[in-house]
C-alpha cells in the first residue's frame, strides 16, 4: 500500500504549544489504561444508582480539566503512516480542542462536552477515520465517563469530511471496532507515545 | 382518557451481579415468565430474575465478541423449554436452549410469599438492592434440575456484526440485521427441537448498517417488518402469498442514524376509540383504517417521530383483460404503502436517542439515550382547532429523569411487567434501562400528588 501522504509537513518543535507539565494523578493513571483496557472498556468501580452512595474524598483537590489537557492527551497519538505525532503534522492543533463543561461540576451526572476537530495531511487521506478513532478511544479511556466526546474533520479539509464524521459518531461501530484485532493492532501503535 | 400526570421516576432496584462491561440491551420474556435477557459486550447474556433482581441463568461461551443483541422466541405455551436468539459482533446468531421446569409448579408459591410481604418488607428491599454489593440472593433450591442453557445452533449468513434479532411475534419468523445493510428472514422449520433454520429472505434494500428491526402484529395482513437503519431511513418488509418478501415503504425524514423502533400497542390505538369520527369507521369495512398501528423512531438526530400510514387510494379500474388468467407468479408486488410522520415527541435529549419503548399498559412512551436522560412521554388530547374540525392529540412529557446510570450512556429502555414482591397490583409495570457501565436498572413510576391542577377539564 503506498502512502497517502509521503512527504508531510512538519512542525518544529517550537511551533508547538508548550505542553504543561503538570501531570495530575488521574493522567498518571490514564496511561495504564491503554494497554490495560483497551479491549476490555472502562470499568469503573463506582455505583452511581444511589446518588448519595459515594463521592469522591480527594474532588476538591482536582483541577478541572482544560482544554491543554485535553490537546496534551492526544498530541503524542502516532500516525499510521508515519513515526511522527499527530501534533507535529498538525493533525491535532489546541486552537480546534474544545470543551464544555457543566455550571455544576459537584455533580457527578453533569456532562461536560468535548470536542476535536482534527485537520488530515491531505484532503483525501484514507486514514482520517483511523486516526480520528483514535483520537476518540484515546479521550474516552483517558477522560472521566461524564466526558462526552466528539471527534470531527475539521471543515473543508477532508473530501468525505461528512462520511468520516458519522462513523466515528456511532458508538455501535466504534464499539465493533475496538474488537477488530487488525485494527487494535493499528491503535495500540498509535498510542504507544502516549506512555512514554 | 385520563388527565396528563406528572410522575416520578424511582429507582427501584439494580439486577445483581451486573456485568463489568458495557450492557447493550435487556428484553423482559414474552410469555410471561419473570426473566429478563440482557446482552453484554462480555461475550455472554445474563437471563435475570423478575422476581428478585438476581442473576437466573448465564448464556456463554458462544459467541467471540460481543453479544448485540438477544430475542426470546415466542411461546404459545409453556413447554418448558426456554429458547434465545442472539446476534453478536463476532458476525454469527446463537440459538439457545434451556430446559426450565419449575416455573410451572413454583408460580403458586411465590404468590403467597408475594401476599405476605408488605410495604416495610420492600423498603428494606430497595436498601440493600441499592448497596454496594450485596451478594446475589440464593436461588431456588431446586435450580440444579435444570439444565444449563445449551448453544443448540449457530445461524451464519451475515457477512459483518449483527445488530439486532427478533422474532415476529408468532414466533414463525426470527430477522436479523447487521453492518453488512442486509436483513435476513430465518424460519425454524421441523420440529422445536430439530434445530433446522431455513433462509427465507435477504433483503438488501439499505445502503448502509441495518441498526434495528421490529415487528407488527398479524393484523389480518400478515406480519410486517419494520427496520431502521444508519442511512437514516425506515423501512417496511412484508411476505405476500407466495412467501416473496420485498420493500413495501420507505420512511424518509430523520437527518440521522435511526436507532430504535415501536409498534404503537392496542391500548393507545383504542384509547382515543370514543371519539366519533373513529368510531364510525371501525364498524365499516374497509380496506385501510386508522387502527394500522403507528410507528415509532427514536434517531441520532435527536428527535423521536411518529408514522402514520397514509390511507390508500382505492384501487384503480383496471380493464377486466388486465386480471384475467394472469399466473400469480406475475402479479405485481405487495403495492407500496406511503406513510407520512404525523408527529414529533417534544425534544428532550440532546445527544443521540439510542432506545424507545410503547407500553402496552398505559401506552406511555419513553426513551433515553446517550446523554443518560430517562423520559416518558403521554398523548394526549388538545381538543379542536377549529369548528367541526378533527379533534387534534399532542404529546406531552410527562416524566424525566437526568444521569439514570450517573455519568454512564444509557444504551436501551423497555417497559417490563412487574413481579417482585414490592408490585402493587398485577401487571404493574416499571422500566428497565441497560448501560455502559454493565448496569441493569429497574424504576418504579410514582404519580406526583402535589400537583393539583387548579384549572380544570381541559383536558377532556
Amino acid at each position: 500500500m503506498g502512502l497517502d501522504n509521503a512527504n508531510p509537513i512538519i512542525l518544529s518543535a517550537s511551533e508547538l504549544p508548550s505542553h504543561r507539565e503538570r501531570r495530575t494523578k488521574k493522567e498518571a493513571s490514564s496511561k495504564q489504561y491503554v494497554v490495560r483496557d483497551l479491549l476490555t472498556g472502562p470499568s469503573y468501580a463506582s455505583d452511581p444508582f444511589m446518588a448519595d452512595s459515594d463521592t469522591d474524598s480527594d474532588d476538591s483537590n482536582v483541577e478541572p480539566i482544560d482544554e491543554q489537557e485535553i490537546y496534551d492527551l492526544i498530541a503524542p497519538i502516532s500516525d499510521p503512516e508515519h513515526p511522527l505525532s499527530l501534533e507535529s503534522l498538525g493533525v491535532v492543533k489546541l486552537q480546534d480542542c474544545h470543551l464544555i463543561s457543566p455550571p455544576d461540576l459537584t455533580n457527578p451526572s453533569a456532562l461536560s462536552r468535548v470536542l476535536v476537530e482534527l485537520t488530515p495531511t491531505v484532503s483525501h487521506c484514507s486514514l482520517a477515520t483511523v486516526i480520528g478513532l483514535g483520537v476518540r478511544v484515546r479521550l474516552e479511556q483517558a477522560l472521566p465517563p461524564s466526558y462526552r466526546v466528539e471527534v470531527k474533520i475539521k471543515k473543508d479539509t477532508h473530501s468525505q469530511a461528512e462520511e468520516v464524521n458519522k462513523q466515528l459518531a456511532d458508538k455501535e461501530r466504534v464499539a465493533a471496532a475496538l474488537e477488530n484485532d487488525n485494527l487494535m493492532s493499528i491503535l495500540r501503535n498509535m498510542m504507544k507515545p502516549c506512555l512514554e | 382518557m385520563a388527565s396528563p400526570t406528572s410522575l416520578r421516576i424511582l429507582p427501584l432496584a439494580e439486577f445483581k451481579p451486573a456485568a463489568a462491561s458495557r450492557a447493550w440491551v435487556s428484553i423482559p420474556n414474552p410469555n410471561g415468565l419473570p426473566l429478563i435477557a440482557t446482552a453484554t459486550s462480555d461475550k455472554t447474556v445474563r437471563v435475570y430474575s423478575l422476581r428478585n433482581f438476581a442473576l437466573h441463568s448465564k448464556l456463554e461461551g458462544g459467541h467471540s465478541r460481543s453479544v448485540r443483541s438477544a430475542a426470546w422466541k415466542p411461546a404459545v405455551k409453556n413447554t418448558g423449554i426456554l429458547s434465545i436468539a442472539t446476534g453478536s459482533f463476532d458476525a454469527t446468531m446463537g440459538i439457545w436452549r434451556r430446559r426450565e421446569s419449575r416455573f410451572a409448579d413454583s408460580e403458586e408459591k411465590e404468590i403467597h410469599a408475594e401476599q405476605a410481604g408488605d410495604d416495610d418488607a420492600f423498603e428494606v428491599e430497595i436498601t440493600s438492592d441499592g448497596a454496594a454489593k450485596p451478594a446475589p440472593r440464593i436461588q431456588n433450591d431446586d435450580s440444579d434440575t435444570d439444565d444449563e442453557w445449551e448453544f443448540a445452533i449457530v445461524l451464519e449468513g451475515h457477512d459483518s456484526e449483527v445488530k439486532n434479532v427478533a422474532y415476529s411475534p408468532s414466533g414463525q419468523w426470527l430477522a436479523s440485521c447487521s453492518r453488512d445493510k442486509s436483513i435476513w428472514i430465518w424460519e425454524e422449520i421441523g420440529d422445536e427441537g430439530d434445530d433446522e433454520f431455513e433462509t427465507i429472505a435477504v433483503l438488501q434494500e439499505h445502503t448502509a448498517d441495518v441498526k434495528c428491526v421490529s415487528w407488527r402484529k398479524d393484523d389480518g395482513n400478515g406480519e410486517v417488518l419494520a427496520s431502521g437503519s444508519y442511512d437514516d431511513t425506515i423501512r417496511f418488509f412484508k411476505g405476500d402469498d407466495e412467501g416473496e418478501w420485498s420493500c413495501i415503504a420507505l420512511l424518509e425524514g430523520h437527518e440521522g442514524t435511526v436507532w430504535s423502533l415501536d409498534w404503537e400497542p392496542e391500548i393507545s390505538q383504542k384509547m382515543f376509540d370514543s371519539e366519533p369520527e373513529t368510531s364510525e369507521s371501525a364498524s365499516a369495512e374497509k380496506d385501510y383504517s386508522p387502527r394500522i398501528p403507528r410507528l415509532i423512531s427514536a434517531s441520532a438526530d435527536c428527535t423521536i417521530r411518529v408514522w402514520t400510514k397514509v390511507p390508500s387510494p382505492p384501487p384503480p379500474n383496471k380493464p377486466s383483460y388486465f386480471n384475467s388468467g394472469i399466473p400469480s407468479t406475475m402479479r405485481p408486488a405487495p403495492s407500496n404503502e406511503t406513510w407520512e410522520c404525523t408527529a414529533t415527541l417534544p425534544k428532550a435529549h440532546d445527544l443521540p436517542i439510542y432506545s424507545v419503548s410503547w407500553s402496552k399498559k398505559s401506552g406511555r412512551v419513553v426513551s433515553t439515550g446517550g446523554d443518560g436522560k430517562i423520559v416518558i412521554y403521554e398523548e394526549r388530547t388538545k381538543g379542536r382547532t377549529k369548528v367541526g374540525g378533527e379533534i387534534e392529540r399532542e404529546w406531552v412529557i410527562v416524566g424525566t429523569l437526568a444521569g439514570g446510570h450517573g455519568p454512564y450512556e444509557i444504551n436501551h429502555v423497555i417497559w417490563c411487567t412487574r413481579f417482585d414482591s414490592g408490585k402493587a397490583e398485577g401487571g404493574e409495570e416499571m422500566i428497565v434501562t441497560t448501560g455502559d457501565d454493565g448496569a441493569v436498572r429497574a424504576w418504579a413510576l410514582k404519580q406526583d400528588p402535589i400537583v393539583p391542577l387548579p384549572e380544570g377539564g381541559s383536558a377532556s
